[in-house]
């Protein structure tokens, strides 16, 4: 059995924690988000004859009162990098902390999350955008953690990633 | 220099010798001396300017205290100190901010960390106290305790530095990874991934919120009764989480497994991408630290049981032998009461039991069965009863029995039964007797009726046989003569005797009794003559009966002559029986009209007969 740790990262709000709730194995309370930043859960997937347990590190968003500890990226085998997708504002905050975390633990496999896919009509981001971040290698997918569209094929695609670092 | 030519030249112009002489002595001097007397004059100023002076100082003061700390001098000490204290008191007078702001690191954490320490203190020896204070082991340390003269709690404490390593962490330092984990046996755990991420987590939010050196790490966490402990290596994470308190060299065992673990491990932990598979080689330096808790404890696991089941066992047994024996009172008890409520002349209302006591309440009448003595009898301790009986009149029939019995005093020929109220005499006793139980009886409490229909008077009886064997005797006469026949003093002497007995019983008795002398005659001669005959013969008898000491009032001679024949006269026999005197007792209750009439009837008149 292979276990990985991969953190879930992105600004306050854009659903990190609902992505994540119903495909988790949880045992802390969400309060560790507000208390030291982050809640450690845990994910199972079979990636072909392999047993990974992915050990989610849900790091809680940056915003005005907290920022975020770049500490707990360290050891990381890959990262969700998540964006909200009707708030366009949230991508390029995205964007900019892919920059840091690159800047400080160099290239690590990620995925690029659109989530609340199922607000749609409020959708802020165009598809040129979405174009231009996977031509510049970005992985892009739209999710929704209310509906659970294409959150499972994100851990599953991710855990591929690591296994083939 | 230019100065000095210029002085030189008037004075070579007015003395041209001496002044030279001066000139060149001058000149010397000033040679020889003006080093010195610059050196003197710059001295001499420095002494004087007190701002130099203060540089001068200040240039060496803190190498100069530096000295006098080093010698281990104390004087410096004891000069500064007053200059301080007065330094502090005048800081916190103007703006007692500043100091505390300065102190506020220090003081906050030693404050804590004393209370902290002190409480922690006090609450295990408290718990341990507890804990002790009623097992075997407990007692043993409190007679070690007055023994030694130390304090009860510092032996508990000695004794009982008890712990357990109930989980133990491997973490990978980096990626807060779980390479192994091990649980001791029936310590329920959560996730050992999560925890251990979690963890590690808290390990690094510690570090960057205090921004201690990443050499620095949590050593340890109190959740509760629970301790984790934590070491660190350059590449794994030791973390022990013990129940109890664990001793000082627990951590020392630590950091050598984790030590051993970084060396035989440092490829696998450098190279590690995820997979622990190679980790679980270190089970059994890991289990190193599981075992740690038996190191005290099985001694006192083992001993606890022992002396608890010794102790157990006992105290059921001893439980068991009250529980059997306080049954088995209770049912002689509730026995004993269905006893005592059968009891004639009892009654019982109440009963408690109270410890070891029994107690009773009710009603006794005097004449009941001692109530005690039924205690002894039902074998149970008299000692134990507490009968609290009220005296009383009882109706029950046995005892009513036994109170008439009391005051009636029945002859042994009596015997006496109550039924309902109804008191029933059976046997035989004295007239004496029966007059006094028909005057008693129905004085006598609970007696409402008397039966005497089965009593016979005895006096009575005595009478009938008296009269029985008198009526049988017949006194023969010879022929036309009214004196007796030759051999007739026997019979004779046998009527006096009895008729003696009948007086005498005729008194006692209570009734009036009176004996007709009937005197016969045969039908030979004239008629008239027999009756007068008839007549004389019965005054005879009563004459030698009366002289012989029978009352003349009981004696009624009277002459029948030939109207009540005895037999019939075909025989000289048969005459012969008819020429006599018989016997007719009667008696009736004293005040009876029978006896009167008898009395009157039976008075003799007449002349004498054959």
């Amino acid at each position: 059995m292979i276990q990985k740790k991969i953190c879930m990262l992105g600004s306050s709000s854009v659903g990190k924690t609902s992505l994540v709730r119903r495909f988790i194995i949880s045992i802390f309370d969400e309060t560790y988000h507000t208390t030291i930043g982050v809640k450690v859960d845990k994910k199972a997937v079979k990636i072909g004859a392999e047993d990974v347990t992915m050990v989610m590190w849900d790091i809680h968003g940056e915003d005005v009162y907290q920022k975020m500890n770049m500490s707990y990226l360290r050891g990381m085998s890959g990262y969700l990098l998540v964006a909200d997708g009707t708030r366009r504002q949230t991508l390029d905050d995205a964007l900019a902390l892919h920059e840091r975390v690159v800047l400080e633990f160099g290239k690590v496999p990620s995925l690029l999350l659109l989530n609340k896919f199922d607000l749609a009509d409020q959708w802020e981001i165009d598809p040129a955008q979405t174009s231009r971040l996977s031509a510049a290698g970005w992985n892009v997918l739209h999710t929704s953690a209310k509906t659970g569209e294409r959150v499972e094929e994100a851990f599953l695609q991710l855990a591929k990633m690591t296994l083939s670092e | 220099m230019a100065e000095q030519a210029q002085r030189r030249a008037p004075m070579a112009q007015a003395q041209e010798k001496s002044t030279d002489n001066n000139h060149a002595y001058e000149e010397l001097r000033h040679l020889i001396v003006a080093p010195e007397t610059e050196g003197l004059a710059a001295i001499e100023e420095r002494l004087d300017n007190l701002e130099k002076r203060t540089c001068d100082v200040s240039e060496v003061v803190a190498e100069a205290i530096q000295m006098r700390s080093a010698g281990g001098d104390q004087a410096l000490a004891d000069a500064l100190a007053p200059t301080i204290q007065e330094t502090l008191r005048e800081s916190v007078r103007r703006n007692p901010h500043v100091l505390a702001d300065a102190l506020f690191p220090v003081m906050g954490p030693a404050i804590r960390k004393s209370i902290t320490e002190t409480l922690r203190g006090m609450l295990e020896s408290f718990n341990e106290a507890l804990d002790n204070s009623f097992s075997a082991r407990g007692l043993k340390w409190r007679v070690e305790s007055m023994r030694t003269g130390k304090p009860f709690a510092e032996i508990v404490m000695m004794h009982s530095l008890l712990y357990r390593v109930e989980q133990v962490f491997l973490i990978h330092r980096e990626t807060g990874l779980v390479l192994n984990h091990l649980v001791a046996p029936t310590v329920a755990t959560q996730d050992p991934d999560l925890v251990a991420g979690m963890l590690s987590a808290i390990q690094q939010f510690v570090r960057d919120s205090f921004k201690s050196k990443d050499s620095e790490s949590l050593g340890s966490l109190n959740v509760g009764d629970l301790e984790i402990w934590i070491e660190e290596s350059p590449n794994a994470i030791l973390a022990a989480v013990i129940r109890g308190h664990a001793p000082a060299d627990f951590r020392q065992v630590m950091n050598e497994v984790l030590e051993d673990i970084q060396r035989y491990f440092s490829s696998a932990l450098a190279n590690f991408k995820g997979d622990a598979g190679p980790f679980r080689a270190a089970d059994e330096r890991l289990s190193k630290l599981l075992e740690t808790r038996y190191r005290e404890a099985p001694a006192t696991d083992q001993k606890k049981p022992r002396a608890l089941m010794i102790v157990g066992g006992i105290a059921a047994v001893l439980l068991l032998g009250w529980l059997a024996y306080s049954t088995y009172l209770l049912v002689e008890w509730s026995r004993f009461l269905g006893q005592l409520k059968k009891q004639p002349g009892i009654v019982v209302v109440g009963y408690n039991k109270d410890g070891r006591t029994f107690h009773i309440q009710g009603f006794r009448d005097p004449l009941a069965a001692d109530p005690k003595k039924l205690v002894s009898e039902a074998g149970l301790d008299p000692e134990k009863a507490d009968l609290q009986l009220a005296p009383f009149y009882s109706l029950d029939d046995e005892i009513v029995a036994r109170r008439a019995e009391k005051m009636l005093h029945p002859p042994s020929t009596v015997k006496l039964a109550a039924k309902a109220g109804e008191l029933t005499v059976e046997g035989s006793a004295p007239q004496q007797w029966i007059a006094k139980l028909e005057e008693r009886a129905p004085l006598i409490a609970g007696v409402t009726g008397l039966d005497e229909s089965h009593l016979v008077n005895s006096n009575l009886q005595q009478l009938l046989n008296i009269k029985n064997s008198v009526e049988t005797v017949v006194l023969l006469f010879p022929l036309g003569s009214a004196d007796l026949e030759d051999g007739q003093d026997q019979k004779l002497a046998e009527v006096e005797t009895r008729l003696r007995e009948l007086q005498s019983q005729a008194g006692t008795s209570g009734q009036s009794v009176n004996v007709a002398l009937v005197g016969h005659s045969d039908t030979t001669g004239i008629e008239g003559t027999n009756l007068v005959l008839s007549q004389q013969r019965a005054e005879q008898i009563r004459r030698l009966l009366f002289r012989n000491g029978v009352k003349r009032e009981l004696l009624r001679p009277t002459g029948v002559g030939t109207t009540q024949p005895l037999r019939n006269e075909d025989s000289e026999e048969g005459r012969q029986l008819n020429r006599s005197v018989t016997f007719k007792v009667s008696f009736a209750p004293i005040g009876a009209a029978g006896a009167t009439a008898a009395t009157t009837n039976a008075h003799p008149a007449g002349p004498a007969g054959n």
